[in-house]
């Protein structure tokens, strides 16, 4: 059964599950550039429990990973519409976050790898035509 | 284009028939949330909900739905009389 859960709850375990991943990023970078130790190899694997809890609370029990990932034929309206936004955030904010770490590593390499900055130029464009060209590409009339 | 407020009756015809939040949502073709967002005029039906509804209900969309807030319905047919007597 999918759990009833306030508005408030949700962001909340959403923001710790994020935490949670950009902890697992750092203390594993801590571990690989600094050496592992017992307290980082603890605070590692209460992290990766942390996560894994508060992705089934917020995602699983609540039932939003179904109704995310489901096809939209199985979907009433207002789910579809739902979705659609929800997927329109996510495309920004995913390019976005892409492209940015696309950016530090191109620059932390000293611009020294310009095939890395094309990549990143291609991407960039990619990400703001990619919308309009779909259309272009689908819709009998603009 | 921003999307302006369409009032229902939902709440009140389901309740006036009896009929659960579960049962109207079969009924109609949606999830039983949907029904809830309709009822807190939270969510705009499309033509094709709106006429699906109007179907269950037994009546015409104009008496289920409007862009401006609904009296009840036994007002708008006691005034529909008037009307009728004038």
């Amino acid at each position: 059964m999918a759990t009833e859960m306030s508005k408030p709850t949700r962001r909340l375990l959403i923001a710790v599950n994020y935490l949670c991943v950009v902890l697992l990023l750092v203390l594993y970078a801590v571990g690989k550039y600094l050496g592992w130790s017992l307290p980082v190899a603890i605070a590692l694997t209460a992290v990766v429990v942390i996560l894994l809890i508060s992705f089934v609370l917020a995602h699983i029990k609540t039932r939003l990973w179904r109704l995310a990932h489901t096809k939209a034929e199985n979907l009433d309206e207002r789910q579809i519409q739902v979705t659609h936004e929800s997927l329109r955030y996510s495309y920004g904010i995913f390019t976005v976050i892409s492209l940015a770490i696309l950016l530090i590593i191109a620059v932390m390499s000293g611009g020294d790898d310009s095939m890395l900055i094309l990549i990143f130029a291609s991407l960039l464009y990619l990400a703001h035509t990619l919308p309009s060209s779909i259309i272009a590409w689908t819709e009998r009339e603009v | 284009m921003k999307l302006r407020k369409i009032y229902n009756r939902i709440s009140v015809l389901r309740q006036e028939r009896d009929v659960s939040r579960k049962d109207l949502a079969e009924a109609i073709g949606v999830n039983f949330q949907t029904v809830g967002y309709l009822e807190r005029e939270e969510y705009n039906p499309s033509l094709d909900l709106a006429f699906r509804i109007s179907e269950f209900f037994k009546l015409p969309i104009s008496m289920i739905f409007s862009t401006e807030p609904l009296k009840p319905l036994s007002q708008e047919l006691l005034d529909q009389k008037k009307n009728e007597e004038q």
